[in-house]
């Protein structure tokens, strides 16, 4: 069978619903595609641990110390889950890792901000990781089947993250005046950033993984699930958004932003690499990383030394 | 004077609180995924304990475990020296596990039949974790002694900085004979120590490291520990009482500047609302 | 002969399932045999032999349990949310009116 008929059969198997394995045949775009977004959402994870842990320290409470311990545990398995995926595509880890530390690769916009208070986890905890819950659920029917196997751990994992934010929230907004206010500032903060975590308006005719039903649905679609599940939720509580201001269409029922009130500005310098935490946090992996070869040596090389 | 018993457990919540609040900090940095999500739930597990102890205490002072833990001045803190160093490099970090845990293994061994009704149970429960956090130390150190020298030369090195500090975890507490004689605590700590002492040698004969230890703190002190469990020195044959800066008085409240930064980040968030629901 | 264990996966979303052990000297006859023992009637659509000797697992399995609270880790542990928002939208309601 020639490359283009066999190119044929795959496309038909994907129209018709068809499900893709790692040991199947895959045109090469499809490997290339599928790797670079499970790459991306692995680098997401590992990277995603790091303005949460930042806090962990600082933890108010026992409890919460253990809690969002075991959180950011959760994200760095889920990048274990998601790292293995990839590398039965044809990279390895360590180059992946390699290219993570040199800013070669890319990881999540909002991964890429400070972390100032305990009001920031509670915004990460639940309209960050509902964000992503979003967003990843919508991912539960993808055509690489492996993909779709961990994504299923991944979301049972992030309803409970999106239960553990909403409580430290729910704490928040009941709380005294300086906690509502943490709350609050760092609603203002991550409101752009969680816009931008959908990304731009989807072109359908260009999208690739979303021809090849590696993805399912468009940005704006998943964005607006978010919008109507989430705005409400936090105006009830007595918070207020900044820009872009949603705001409630009665003639469809929908809680909509304006395209024209987003400012994609931030963002671009995010998709170079040079958004304002960037720097810093990779280069406190990269010398983990560098410093550390060894631990990686005494792991993966067979016992040397007698004892 | 502080009630033995509160002295007791302090002592043990205190440990695991700030050894825990380290090894968290490895969390989504450990040079290894794998090892990042095991080494998390023992920083969890050292956490939990912790956590156990503190209302314990607060039973009987009617205190509030978040306030013992997060609530207090640095020289109210009674954690031995060595868990609240900075975390180093994975080297240590392994070396200071590995030794902490057999310590707390021992320690928990004696506690078990504690007089107290409730430290008994209680240790049982804890033990049954303690096996994992032993199995995974004694897993990770046959690994790296028998892989390449780099690894085994900073795991040996490690030992020999931590060594000495992980005596400080047998540094008796205040009022321990008084717990002694109440039964709270069945065996002493200089026991204790020399049982430690002891099991680490053939451990570590058995793992083919040094056991000889060099102090980084007394420059030339230099001694072995000796499978009989006492500490022999190896260069004059006496062995001088410790000073005050290698590892010793965190039982009495002395604090390093390491605990200085620890105890800033840790209750920081904390104080701007003492008392308030999170 | 060896002892081999058959895991056989039905469909894409599920994991691979363990459904029992054949005896043969290779992989091809334990694949041969565990077809016709596991999947005859077309109980999964994919099957897997794995050596039994290439298992290993902990000697003592009483260490996977979870020994002190872990209630954080599960759903369970958060379960007055309903609760807990009442609380968090009556104290707005007490600032907005202040």
């Amino acid at each position: 069978m020639t490359y283009e008929e066999k190119l044929a059969r795959f496309n038909a198997h994907i129209e018709a619903g068809g499900k893709v394995e790692t040991e199947d045949w895959m045109p090469d775009d499809y490997r290339t595609g599928v790797l670079k977004f499970i790459e991306m959402h692995a680098n997401s994870e590992i990277m995603g641990a790091i303005p949460e842990r930042e806090q962990v320290p600082r933890a108010p409470s026992l409890k919460r110390k253990m809690s969002l311990t075991a959180k950011v545990q959760d994200e760095v398995g889920h990048a274990q889950l998601l790292y293995r995926v990839a590398e039965d595509l044809g990279k390895s880890r360590e180059a992946m890792f390699s290219d993570l530390v040199n800013g070669k690769s890319k990881f999540h916009n909002v991964f890429h901000y400070p972390t100032k208070h305990w009001g920031d986890v509670a915004i990460i905890g639940w309209l960050i990781d509902g964000a992503a819950l979003v967003t990843q659920a919508a991912l539960l029917d993808s055509s690489y089947a492996p993909y779709t196997r961990v994504l299923k751990r991944i979301c049972s994992e992030e309803q409970l993250h999106l239960r553990h934010g909403e409580d430290i929230s729910l704490e928040l907004a009941s709380g005294t005046e300086s906690q509502r206010a943490m709350f609050q500032d760092a609603l203002t903060r991550w409101w752009l950033p969680i816009i931008h975590f959908f990304g731009p308006k989807t072109n359908v005719e260009k999208d690739l993984l979303l021809r090849w039903k590696v993805k399912t649905r468009t940005n704006e679609d998943l964005r607006q699930e978010f919008l109507d599940r989430y705005v409400p939720k936090v105006l009830e509580l007595g918070f207020t958004f900044p820009a872009p201001v949603p705001f409630h269409d009665e003639a469809s029922g929908h809680w909509l932003i304006r395209d024209e009130d987003i400012d994609w500005q931030p963002l671009d310098a995010i998709k170079r690499n040079e958004g304002p935490e960037t720097a810093r946090r990779l280069a406190l992996r990269k010398t983990i990383y560098d410093t550390h070869r060894w631990v990686r040596e005494a792991l993966a090389e067979p016992a040397v030394h007698a004892a | 004077m502080t009630d033995p018993l509160v002295s007791m457990l302090l002592a043990l919540a205190d440990d695991e609180l700030v050894l825990g609040h380290r090894h968290s900090e490895w969390t989504g940095f450990a040079p290894h995924i794998e090892e990042d999500v095991a080494f998390s739930s023992i920083a969890q597990d050292e956490i939990g304990h912790a956590a156990a102890y503190y209302s314990l205490v607060a039973k009987i002072t009617g205190d509030d475990p978040d306030r013992l833990a997060l609530g207090r001045e640095k020289h109210e803190y009674r954690n031995a020296i060595l868990c609240e160093r900075a975390n180093g490099d994975w080297g240590y970090t392994l070396a200071r596990h590995w030794l902490y845990d057999h310590a707390d293994a021992l320690r928990l061994e004696a506690l078990e039949s504690s007089a107290h009704e409730e430290l008994g149970p209680l240790v049982t429960k804890i033990r049954r974790e303690e096996r994992y956090h032993l199995l995974h130390a004694d897993t990770w150190l046959k690994r790296v002694s028998q892989g390449p020298v780099e690894g085994r030369k900073r795991l040996a090195d490690s030992i020999g900085i931590a060594f000495e500090e992980s005596l400080g975890l047998f540094e008796p507490f205040e009022g321990e004979q008084d717990a002694l004689s109440a039964g709270w605590i069945p065996v002493s700590s200089s026991e204790l120590r020399q049982r430690f002492v002891r099991q680490v040698a053939e451990k570590l004969d058995a793992l083919g490291l040094p056991t000889h230890m060099t102090s980084h703190a007394e420059e030339g002190a230099e001694f072995v520990a000796s499978s009989s469990g006492d500490l022999i020195a190896s260069d004059n044959g006496e062995r001088s009482a410790p000073s005050a800066d290698d590892g010793f008085g965190g039982r009495r409240g002395r604090r390093t500047p390491d605990f200085d930064a620890l105890w800033e980040d840790m209750t920081s968030m904390y104080r701007t609302s003492p008392g308030a629901r999170w | 002969m060896e002892t081999w264990e058959v895991f056989r996966r039905h469909g894409h979303r599920e994991p691979f399932e363990h459904c029992g052990t054949v005896t043969a000297s290779d992989h091809e006859m334990a694949l041969l045999t565990a077809k016709e023992c596991f999947l005859r009637r077309r109980e999964g659509e994919h099957l897997w032999v794995v050596r039994r000797s290439d298992i290993h697992s902990f000697q003592d399995e009483s260490l996977l349990e979870i020994a002190a609270d872990k209630s954080y880790r599960f759903n369970s542990g958060y379960r007055d949310v309903v609760e807990k928002r009442e609380r968090a939208k009556a104290r707005a309601k007490e600032l907005a009116s202040s």
